[in-house]
């Protein structure tokens, strides 16, 4: 694996102007951040943080004030640097008046691809984000969840070493959600870079290796999450099927320890969104599972 | 999948692949459609034939079919003038607006080949629907100036006009047909939207909305109609034997340089539709300097919207 950091951004400062002349608006503070490659970073803050300026400035659509930006070594704001990045924006438009196959090709000829290679890309990225079903329908028709997906697809489409993904799982149901994450950490273990932004603190939990606080423009925590989120002073311990003499026992142990606390004691639960999967499984018509298993049929024969 | 090579600073091929791509947007806003108006308008023309011929105030043939040119060009000329400002007014802020241009710019496209893409584009639909009315137009000249020459060989006939005279009369009418002279014609308006095409493009690369960039491409489609007249009335008489000055030369320049002078359009576009001669050569020196004006413009849009932020 290289050394060049896939992403590298150095005392990055973006100011915008105020209307009418009025006071600079100061978007991004002096941030410092390295992604290596193959790794899942997550940057999360509340709204008007930064995240998405930093992104912007990383993928050169807005240039910084002052500080750098890089990608795999090379200058953000060169086109250069643009070849092995996939983006998806939050929200995202397409052109309405084509069809998901017709974007996907649009944005795979943008990346110098073409004939063969194109048209199984174009199946390929179609099937991963489940959407062959609605290879030739117009996207005006499609849900928000569609055009993510669509996103999705097109981001990939020339197959990038980094992926860029602002509020990937906006406005999609928690399935949809979900095989968007089991795609993420696929792409991870294909060693392909992740930088995301995210309001889903659970989500970034999940799938990010490390994470990145931003808050009024500056980067006030990083580190791998492991790091972050644990706490040095406490132990969890979640036992199967305890019997009402085991708990005493523990308590009892707690109790003549010198310096340790129970601090809580409950039923373990479950996550909300663990719960839906689990309650809506097989109604859906699961995209992503006919994939899997078409995937592992085509290993199988291999 | 190998890693890709350098992107280079322009190529034709990334800008060819968004001018098809708005090729597809405009024929999917049906914007061909439009052209069923001005279809049922050509074809109408012809029903005023009968209407003009008869009576005292009746015009010559070759008045007709003059004014049959004069009212299709002028109808050419607004379409695809309108219709150069509208769309490209409508395409840039457009993909601003819902983001798509996001998800473009993020992939190797230098900015200058979206540009001179959008650009294509929007001329390759005008030349369709150009192509389209010229043949209606040639079409239904064809028939009319057909006709015409069948009536007056039958009237100079049935009143004894010596042959010499007949090949004449039918010389004069036939000039007034479909000739080269009016594809110079056409090709002027052509030209012209084009350049108003690129003015478009300048004004929506800084605009803030769909609207200024229309009203702006409108004014100074305006300005460019009557700047020469106004550059002659404003700094001195040509018709009185006044020179400009150095100031006024200078200031003149600058206003033809801003603003395209469209007067050059119509003198070739109203020659044609008198069916005088137009020059090959005046038609290559007005491409020539479509083409300059063309290239400022594109230039101008690529400084402003290289430093663009989004």
């Amino acid at each position: 694996m290289s050394d060049v950091a896939a992403v590298e951004v150095t005392n990055l400062v973006k100011d915008f102007k105020g209307p009418f002349r009025g006071k600079m608006v100061h978007a991004v503070k002096d941030v410092s951040l390295s992604i290596a490659p193959g790794e899942v970073y997550g940057l999360i803050g509340p709204n008007g943080s930064g995240k998405s300026t930093t992104m912007k400035a990383v993928l050169g659509l807005v240039a910084p004030t002052s500080g750098t930006c890089s990608i795999f070594g090379k200058d953000s704001s060169k086109v250069d640097s643009r070849s092995e990045v996939g983006f998806l924006p939050e929200n995202p438009y397409f052109y309405k008046h084509l069809t998901a196959a017709e974007t996907v090709r649009f944005y795979g000829r943008l990346c110098g691809m073409r004939g063969r290679a194109l048209k199984d890309r174009i199946e390929e990225m179609l099937e991963l984000v489940g959407l062959q079903d609605a290879r030739d329908r117009r996207l005006k028709g499609f849900s928000k969840g569609m055009l993510q997906r669509i996103g999705l697809a097109q981001a990939l489409v020339q197959d990038p070493r980094l992926v860029v993904l602002d509020e990937p799982t906006a406005g999609v149901d928690p399935t949809g959600s979900r095989e968007i994450r089991d795609l993420i950490l696929e792409l991870k273990t294909r060693g392909v870079t992740v930088f995301l932004c995210s309001h889903l603190l659970e989500q970034v939990q999940e799938i990010c290796d490390r994470v990145g606080i931003i808050h009024h423009g500056v980067l006030v925590n990083e580190g791998s999450l492991d790091d972050l989120i644990s706490l040095e002073d406490k132990t969890e311990l979640i036992l199967g099927n305890p019997s009402p003499d085991l708990m005493e026992q523990i308590r009892s142990l707690v109790d003549v320890t010198h310096g340790a606390e129970l601090v809580s004691e409950g039923r373990a639960r479950t996550t909300l969104e663990s719960l839906f999967l689990k309650e809506t499984q097989g109604q859906r018509t699961g995209s992503t599972q006919i994939l899997r298993a078409r995937k592992s049929q085509k290993r199988a024969t291999k | 999948m190998s890693r890709p090579a350098s992107t280079s600073f322009f190529s034709l091929r990334r800008a060819f692949i968004i001018a098809q791509s708005t090729v597809t947007q405009l024929v999917r806003m049906k914007v061909f459609y439009f052209l069923a108006p001005i279809a049922l308008l050509f074809l109408g023309l012809q029903f005023f034939d009968a209407f003009w011929y008869e009576g005292p105030e009746a015009l010559m043939p070759e008045q007709e079919l003059r004014m049959h040119k004069n009212l299709c060009l002028g109808t050419m000329m607004l379409f695809t003038s309108l219709f150069a400002i509208v769309s490209t007014a409508l395409l840039i802020p457009g993909d601003i607006e819902d983001r798509t241009l996001y998800t473009i710019l993020c992939k190797p496209v230098p900015r200058l080949d979206y540009l001179v893409g959008k650009l294509f584009g929007v001329i390759a639909v005008i030349f369709i629907a150009m192509l389209v009315m010229d043949l209606l137009l040639v079409a239904t000249l064809h028939y009319r100036t057909e006709a015409k020459l069948a009536d007056m060989t039958e009237y100079m006939t049935r009143l004894g006009y010596p042959e010499r005279e007949v090949k004449a009369g039918r010389a004069e009418i036939a000039a007034h047909g479909p000739t080269l002279v009016l594809q110079f014609g056409v090709l002027a308006h052509f030209l012209k939207a084009c350049v108003i095409a690129a003015v478009a493009l300048l004004i929506s690369t800084f605009s803030t909305s769909t609207l200024f960039t229309i009203a702006t491409s409108v004014m100074i489609w305006i300005i460019g109609a009557f700047q020469s007249i106004a550059r002659d009335g404003l700094f001195s008489d040509p018709a009185l034997g006044g020179e400009p000055n150095l100031a006024e030369r200078i200031v003149g320049t600058l206003i033809s340089l801003v603003f395209p002078d469209f007067q050059l359009f119509e003198a070739i576009s109203d020659a044609a539709a008198r069916a005088e001669n137009v020059l090959p050569a005046d038609m290559a020196q007005l491409a020539g300097l479509s083409a300059v004006y063309v290239g400022i413009y594109v230039v101008l849009s690529w400084f402003v919207f290289s430093d663009k932020e989004f």
